[in-house]
């Protein structure tokens, strides 16, 4: 394994974190906040850590996938160790384990809060809180391969092991001029929101720290209500910026080159936005009696769908009050998604989508044992490859799932939370139901939990395996073991001169 | 002669960054063993390229390995192009097995993209009407590896003490590299007493020791062992190589394992310079045609790699031994075969490369590379589409396995190059200024030379990358 080229990546995006964390610092100096001082600490600590980490290139630049994997993996978790410092050391959140709580559901986009009183944080805090959304929608190590170079195929196992989806498909042929790409649109688009919330009359902090949140599908809100106290206007700007930052970002691209015809084709989007209208109506159905006329209920039933679906978790409504059936619809969309290439979790609407066609595939070999017949998605055949990694995930999926809630379950908890709770961060969504509903949180954890669910939070935004591997033996030997040559060159003379005798 | 590098230049050449440009939008239609080391070499200097290929498989291994955009398709379907983004792009290169498909992708490319085209054609068929074919298609370059490859063993075979022999300016000048016997008169001298004793019209470009490349000044010591290349126009090559006690006349006769199209190229180059060739073919059928198609040269029914029949046909007599048999592995046991039974000059022909390391280790002698030879010529042609209006690119080579380019410029308008003494001309490091080319005749460079609008200028670097004559001042 190439053992210093993951510290020189590594190294690079604690560089990239320190740079990101004089922003909170420029917050603190806006509105006078002591707390400020904390975050130049932790900015400056990296600065020096990540000094001493990229200051020798590595000699070898050669990288493969189980490189990529456990370069993401362990840059995130570098990343959420010393993004929770601040918290910690402006004693806003004392203890370690929910400070690293709070980051990592940042940074994954979760959105799974364990403060009670939000609004009591100072800005810079809440500022960092949300911008952990950002960074953490997109990529941190996408924002890397927009400004460094590498040799070959270190590229495309960085980003394979970052973006989320089954398959990662390439825009244009460079990864660096894909990654800036997806950074522009993204970029482009977190600013259309913000003008837009400023229109609606939002101040300023509010709109920028909606919009990230929107942006990322992170959700954590500003305000112990979340959205609520919002006008109609805002929470359909937020609506409508959920569902479109949970749309694959390839359309974006289609749309943005005036390939309108090829971007409204994507098969994924379709299912996507028809999801998203059967569940919404079948919500707004439910709610329509109790609340105060059709466009209230619409507003409600269209919001927590897209919150939910695109796991971001902002809320207007506590639907943990609602029907046993709307509630129902919520949690399947939990597990459904967004779009495969969007910043949304979940297991992706294309996985949904190749699932149902792989299950409509094996009734057909029942009715016609012998027929041959291909998965397409999009028009193209499916990969047997592609198929197959989308089924061993969904059973690893399942597998951790299971384990998670039992792991859970020790606390004593109901059903309903324990099952919720790990949904939610799984996931990436934020909210569940019942004790970690929306006007709840998940500061009542035990330790126990609260490790579980932030390995269920890295493990959901990671794609499960760039995480998973880190805990194989096979890497372990692999971290440990030298090159031959090193330790012993002498071997290797011997065989090469009696090879020329 | 003259050294134009600085004096104290002999530590060994380490890889140099190459400069950031914009690089070129290009689509490879076909990862064959050419396609594959188009997408190594031209990723290599900074182009965007978008790979197609019909088989899955292979599109998805090289997006593995290097940082392309794969399409699995029908090249020369238009929608696969589409795809591709033909419209933005600024070449596409047609390497497929088959000629016709790659003169159809290049043909739909031209109508639309309308970017320039480079076909690989290699059928005996075609190969006499390429002149008309690239004009008519309107194809930027049509390449032939086979032919190629065929030239560069000629060319050894015309002077069988080289290594290696690569032609600049048409054919004028001469690179050529020869490795320095034991108890050879070059052995314990400085490259600046050889040119006030021996010859004063070579130039020693490159020079490998230990596995380690040199750019030798003039007071570098030569020993034996050493790998030396040179340059000189064609007359004084030989002049030279005789007063250094080389033998410089040609073989005689040659004996070809395997008749594919190489073996056809090179048979009728080597006949028509009145070389008598043996081929040694194992299909009947594959005989029975180069014998219409070659009628002078003796054409073998057998199998090449049978020890006996090689006997027979007296592998000990023959004065050259060319295995241009499709598998690498023979040609490397035929060479080493060779070696042990004969004092033939042996040239082997290696298609892929893998242990790279391990062949150089065989120590087999001259080896022709023949997709290295196309992508060198499809760079030359990159590079210099890339370059502004001033110069260009007329030839390139990678010597010493890609450690060392040389490039002859072409230079047609006034710039900060043009009428300066040599001496005066604020050079890089680790270049070498080794001839220019005026109307066909070869001045090796003083210091008081300078270069003229019209001439050629072939330059030997371990900077990699340059498209422009300018790039060889600091």
């Amino acid at each position: 394994m190439n053992r210093s080229m993951i510290r020189y990546i590594l190294g690079y995006v604690i560089a990239i974190q320190s740079i990101l964390m004089l922003l909170p610092c420029l917050v603190a100096v806006i509105y006078r906040e002591p707390e400020g001082i904390h975050f130049l600490i932790i900015s400056l600590l990296s600065a020096v850590i990540s000094l001493s980490m990229i200051r020798k290139k590595p000699e070898d630049s050669v990288f493969y996938l189980k490189e990529g994997c456990i370069a993401t993996s362990l840059s995130w978790i570098v990343m959420s160790l010393l993004g929770c410092l601040p918290f910690v050391l402006t004693g806003e959140i004392p203890s370690f384990t929910d400070a690293l709580f709070e980051t990592v559901s940042g940074f994954t986009t979760t959105g799974a809060s364990i403060l009670s009183n939000v609004e009591g944080l100072s800005h810079a805090s809440l500022f960092w809180r949300s911008f952990t959304h950002w960074i953490g929608g997109m990529g941190v190590l996408v924002f890397l391969l927009t400004i460094i170079s590498l040799s070959g195929g270190s590229h495309i196992n960085l980003m394979r092991a970052e973006s989320p989806g089954p398959s990662v498909g390439k825009l244009v042929p460079r990864v660096k001029h894909n990654a800036r790409l997806l950074y522009i649109i993204y970029l482009v688009m977190t600013l259309v929101e913000i003008i837009l919330l400023l229109a609606g009359k939002m101040p300023l902090f509010d709109a920028v720290a909606t919009s990230f949140g929107t942006a990322g599908t992170g959700g954590f809100g500003i305000r112990n209500d979340s959205m609520m106290s919002y006008s109609p206007y805002l929470q359909w700007v937020v609506t409508i910026f959920m569902i479109l930052f949970g749309v694959n970002f390839n359309a974006f691209y289609l749309i943005t080159f005036r390939k309108f015809k090829k971007a409204f084709e994507m098969e994924e989007v379709h299912w996507y936005f028809i999801i998203i209208l059967v569940a919404t109506g079948i919500i707004f159905s439910q709610i329509l009696k109790t609340s105060a006329g059709a466009f209230d209920a619409l507003t409600q039933a269209s919001f927590q769908v897209a919150s939910i679906i695109t796991t971001t978790g902002f809320s207007t409504a506590d639907f943990n009050l609602w029907p046993q059936t709307s509630k129902t619809v919520l949690v399947l969309l939990m597990f459904i998604g967004a779009c495969a290439g969007s910043t949304g979790g979940g297991i992706k609407v294309s996985r949904f989508v190749v699932m149902v066609k792989t299950i409509d595939k094996e009734l057909n070999s029942y009715i016609h044992p012998r027929s041959v017949r291909k998965i397409k998605l999009d028009g193209k055949p499916i990969e047997h490859e592609v198929l197959r990694s989308i089924n061993v995930y969904f059973m690893t999926y399942i597998l951790l799932y299971a384990v998670s809630v039992f792991l859970i379950s020790l606390e004593n908890k109901d059903m309903v939370t324990n099952f919720t709770a790990v949904a939610a961060t799984f996931n990436n969504i934020g909210p569940g139901l019942e004790l970690v509903g929306p006007t709840q949180n998940f500061g009542s954890f035990s330790l126990l939990s609260k490790y579980v669910l932030i390995f269920d939070m890295l493990a959901g935004r990671l794609e499960l395996f760039p995480l998973l591997i880190l805990f194989h033996p096979g890497v372990w030997k692999d971290a440990v073991s030298q090159k031959v040559s090193e330790s012993n060159p002498q071997i290797y003379r011997d065989l090469g001169s009696s090879w020329h005798d | 002669m003259l050294q134009i590098t600085p004096p104290k230049n002999d530590k060994p050449v380490v890889e140099s960054k190459k400069p950031s440009k914009k690089g070129l939008n290009i689509i490879i239609v076909g990862c064959g063993k050419v396609g594959t080391t188009l997408v190594e070499q031209l990723t290599r200097e900074g182009h965007d390229i978008t790979i197609i290929d019909r088989s899955p498989q292979l599109v998805q291994q090289l997006i593995d390995k290097y940082d392309v955009m794969g399409i699995v398709g029908n090249g020369a379907s238009y929608s696969v192009q589409m795809e591709a983004g033909i419209e933005d792009s600024d070449l596409l290169i047609a390497v497929t097995e088959s000629d016709e498909l790659n003169l159809l992708c290049c043909t739909i490319a031209k109508r639309v993209g309308d970017c320039a085209a480079i076909a690989r054609v290699r059928t005996p068929d075609y190969s006499t009407e390429v002149g008309y074919l690239r004009e008519k298609l309107e194809l930027a370059m049509i390449i032939n590896p086979e032919l190629e490859a065929a030239n560069e063993v000629a060319r050894i075979l015309y002077l069988p003490t080289a290594l290696e022999v690569n032609s600049f300016a048409h054919g004028q000048a001469e690179l050529i590299k020869f490795q320095v016997p034991d108890g050879n008169m070059l052995d314990g001298i400085t490259i600046a007493h050889l040119g006030r004793t021996i010859s004063h019209n070579v130039l020693f470009c490159a020079i490998e020791r230990d596995g380690k490349v040199y750019i030798p000044s003039g007071d570098f010591l030569i020993s034996k062992g050493d790998i030396i290349s040179f340059v000189a126009s064609r007359k004084s090559a030989k002049t030279f190589l005789e007063r250094i006690g080389f033998k410089t006349n040609h073989v005689k006769s040659t004996m070809i394992i395997g008749g594919g199209k190489a073996a056809y190229y090179l048979a009728r180059q080597l006949l028509r310079m009145g070389i008598s060739v043996k081929i040694i073919e194992i299909d009947k059928a594959r005989c029975e045609e180069l014998s219409i198609l070659l009628p002078k040269a003796v054409i073998i029914n057998g199998d090449g790699t049978n020890e006996g029949l090689l006997k027979e046909e007296g592998i000990e007599y023959t004065e050259s031994f060319v295995p241009l048999t499709g598998i690498d592995e023979e040609n490397i046991l035929l060479t080493l075969h060779a070696r042990q039974v004969s004092h033939a000059k042996v040239i082997t022909k290696i298609n892929r490369i893998t242990f790279k390391g391990v062949i150089s280790g065989l120590n087999l002698g001259s080896v022709v590379y023949p997709r290295y030879i196309t992508s060198e010529t499809i760079i030359a042609y990159v590079r210099a589409k890339q370059n502004s209006m001033d110069s260009n690119i007329e030839t390139l080579y990678h010597m010493f396995d890609h450690r060392v380019e040389a490039i002859e410029f072409r230079v047609d308008e006034p710039s900060a190059v043009t009428n300066i003494p040599l001496v005066e001309l604020p050079l890089k490091k680790d270049l070498l200024l080794s001839f220019i080319n005026r109307n066909g005749r070869i001045i090796i460079p003083t210091g008081r030379d300078s270069i003229q609008i019209g001439d050629t200028v072939m330059i030997v670097t371990t900077h990699t990358g340059f498209n422009d004559i300018l790039d060889i001042l600091r």
